[in-house]
């Protein structure tokens, strides 16, 4: 709610000033009621429940310039992101911009339209939903996004349509020499019984200090199902906070799975909200960080209405003096009863200066649900590692082993191959890393 | 093969005694059964000989062929040829059977100076060693003792050993937690690995896998000592008896067991 105390401005009050250079008017009547949203919400502290163990200060403190110059790289540099399943269904996006020489659609088969969305800020789903799914309500960075943002994703699926190959949405960050923001945007709706897979990848071409800001609205009409994987591989130096929101109608299944591997800072809230009965959805996060890294992860599960299954399972492993933090908020509202639903956050604490936060958070209004809920915080265990060095392991061996058969079971469940193997490295790349001590220079 | 010399042993940073100057010798080829009553130390024994961190000795040694072997860690000491079946097998989600037990005996082999397999040489290779314990091959691709039933892991623990072919195999109350017809399988199995070359103690609480593997000495446990040792005879003589007419024995000047 707005409040009468004044504003205080931050960095991105700042920057509001500065609209799009290029800032066509096709997007207005979002960017005016963003830009009001904006000028009457408080930039978050920790003194608010919600960011209590997030600092915020190291984006407050960032001088971000308003141009966003492509900078330079390489054809390589972004090729060698590119998963063979979706040869000819992958968008390119490069700093927030959309990229037509390196995207690549029309494999998908009848019935799915997917493109860049200024190109269809006329067709009436865009019309209807963009900016209108969203629901982070005092929330600075998605007005900021709404205010900013010119190109983003349009995935459509009409009824019965389904996705020959999965698409995949490549959000790459160059080496620029001043920090910028990237205001990165996706609209995905899926009809009665429609079917997609996205692999969404958010990677940082180079070291540099950047923020990004993925605010992605998701609409899984009757019987549809969508299948999303989320990687975040940004600059160890950049700032993520990601804004993904699903609605689930009647009979239909949502299920995403978030790698969270870099950014120095990132702060990701995934919202799946129930319309009707008989849904399926699935919010699964691994998270692998190290050094001083941040890792933060809000999410909520809203379930509206009887007979819904729901699963999430939170995986952390943390090195260094990385900080993971945990807010899983479960609603069950009065009327929605024969719920069954699954939060399990398991933390890996892999040295002594880690930290983790975690706090599961039930709100069940409903008597007839099944709601079962944990959270762990552990080290390796000792017996685990001394059986496997009685095996002929080395202690460093064995201790790589039992992290990447920890991290492991999320993504188990990742369909598409060539993703499923690239993440397996990814894991494999951490614990080879930090299965043994930092040797400090 | 194994010398073990007065030797004393404390939890790491606890200062509780377990063992209180233990005294063994096995040599090549032979097979030693340790019984003794429930917190005797024989399971701790078995643990320091593998080398498990949470103990520490305060005096004494253990030789094996000929060295001390305190200095080396876990992984080392199997490199060498000891092996340890675990009373309590450890589960290792997301590790297959398979890619446990090929990493381990290409480590082994390695520092061994034997030939390391690959990945369908070591096929053909475990296969034959399902038979011995009549393993399915399911096994193989299942993680490492994860919701395996308390026999399974006892199997698996004996399938490990046929795999690794180690010199010195100590096996902590395999037979504990085992039916009749499964206690019968790991029995033939231990028996079928076991040769003139190397050696393999058995720790148990019951005379009956005794009836299937017939041991050329036997040793009684209590309060941290070996007590007694005899021929196999002496077992048959616990399972009449039971301890209580040692327990004196483990009070030696007075000091406490």
């Amino acid at each position: 709610m707005a409040q009468s105390t004044r504003i205080e401005p931050s960095i991105l009050h700042k920057l509001a000033k500065h609209l799009p250079e290029n800032g066509s008017d096709r997007w207005a009547a979002i960017r005016q009621k963003s830009m009001q949203q904006l000028n009457s919400t408080q930039f978050p502290h920790k003194k608010i429940e919600e960011w209590r163990f997030t600092d915020l200060r190291p984006i407050r403190r960032t001088e971000f310039s308003h141009i966003n110059d492509a900078g330079t790289y390489k054809a390589s540099d972004i090729e060698k992101y590119f998963i063979p399943e979706s040869d000819r269904s992958r968008l390119v996006f490069i700093n927030g911009r959309y990229n037509e020489t390196y995207s690549s659609i029309g494999g998908l088969g009848k019935g799915v339209t997917v493109g860049n969305l200024s190109a269809f800020s006329d067709d009436e789903y865009v019309k209807k939903y963009l900016n209108n799914l969203v629901n982070y309500e005092d929330d600075v960075f998605t007005h900021y996004n709404g205010l900013m943002f010119e190109d983003g994703v349009y995935i459509h699926l009409e009824e019965g349509a389904k996705a020959e190959a999965p698409i995949q949405v490549l959000n790459l960050y160059t080496g620029s020499e001043k920090p910028f923001i990237a205001n990165p945007r996706m609209l995905v709706v899926a009809e009665e019984d429609a079917d997609v897979t996205i692999i969404e990848d958010h990677i940082g071409l180079a070291d540099n200090t950047y923020m990004t800001i993925p605010v992605c609205e998701v609409k899984v009409k009757q019987r549809a199902h969508i299948h999303h994987v989320r990687i975040q591989r940004d600059s160890e130096n950049a700032f993520h906070v990601s804004r993904p929101i699903a609605y689930v109608e009647k009979n239909s299944e949502y299920h995403s799975y978030t790698i969270t591997l870099g950014a120095k800072l990132s702060r990701n809230e995934p919202r799946v909200v129930q319309e009707d009965e008989e849904v399926d959805f699935t919010l699964d996060g691994l998270v692998l960080i190290d050094g001083e890294q941040v890792a933060d992860t809000h999410s909520v599960m809203d379930h509206r209405f009887s007979h819904a299954e729901s699963h999430q399972l939170h995986k952390v492993v943390v090195n260094g003096k990385a900080h993971s933090i945990f807010n899983g908020k479960i609603f069950v509202q009065r009327d929605a009863q024969k719920i069954d639903s699954f939060q399990e956050n398991r933390n890996l604490l892999l040295s002594i200066d880690g930290l983790v936060n975690t706090k599961p958070q039930l709100e069940i209004f409903a008597d007839d649900v099944l709601c079962s809920h944990g959270a762990t915080v552990g080290q390796l265990d000792p017996e685990e590692v001394f059986y496997l060095q009685s095996r002929g392991m080395t202690e460093e061996k064995a201790k790589e082993v039992l992290t990447y058969a920890f991290a492991l079971e999320t993504i188990e469940n990742v369909k598409v191959e060539s993703v499923h193997k690239l993440l397996i490295d990814e894991v494999y790349r951490y614990t080879k890393a930090n299965s043994k001590p930092k040797v400090t220079a | 093969m194994l010398e073990i010399k007065d030797l004393h042993v404390e939890v790491e940073g606890e200062g509780i005694e377990i063992l209180k100057g233990v005294n063994l010798t096995i040599n090549k080829g032979e097979i030693h059964a340790i019984m003794g009553p429930n917190g005797s130390g024989k399971s701790t024994l078995a643990k320091v000989v593998a080398g498990h961190p949470e103990y520490e000795v305060t005096k004494g040694d253990i030789i094996y062929n000929g060295e001390s072997i305190l200095e080396l860690d876990p992984d080392e000491r199997s490199h060498a040829g000891l092996f340890l079946a675990f009373q309590y097998p450890v589960e290792v989600p997301g590790v297959t059977n398979n890619t446990l037990l090929r990493e381990s005996y290409n480590t082994i082999a390695a520092s061994r100076g034997r030939e390391e397999l690959d990945p369908l040489e070591f096929d053909d290779y475990i296969r034959e060693k399902l038979d011995l314990v009549e393993m399915n091959p399911d096994f193989l691709e299942r993680s490492v003792n994860t919701g395996f039933s308390g026999g399974e892991k006892k199997r698996n623990e004996i399938f490990q050993m046929a795999v690794l072919e180690p010199a010195l195999a100590l096996l902590d109350e395999t037979d504990s937690g085992l039916d009749i017809d499964a206690l019968r399988i790991v029995a033939d199995g231990i028996n079928k690995l076991h040769h003139e070359d190397n050696s393999v103690v058995l720790i148990t609480h019951y005379q009956r896998l005794l009836n299937y593997i017939v041991p050329d000495h036997v040793h009684v446990m209590i309060g941290g000592k070996v007590v007694k040792s005899g021929g196999k005879e002496l077992a048959l003589e616990l399972e009449e008896k039971g301890y209580d007419w040692l327990e004196s024995l483990a009070t030696v000047n007075g000091e406490a067991k």
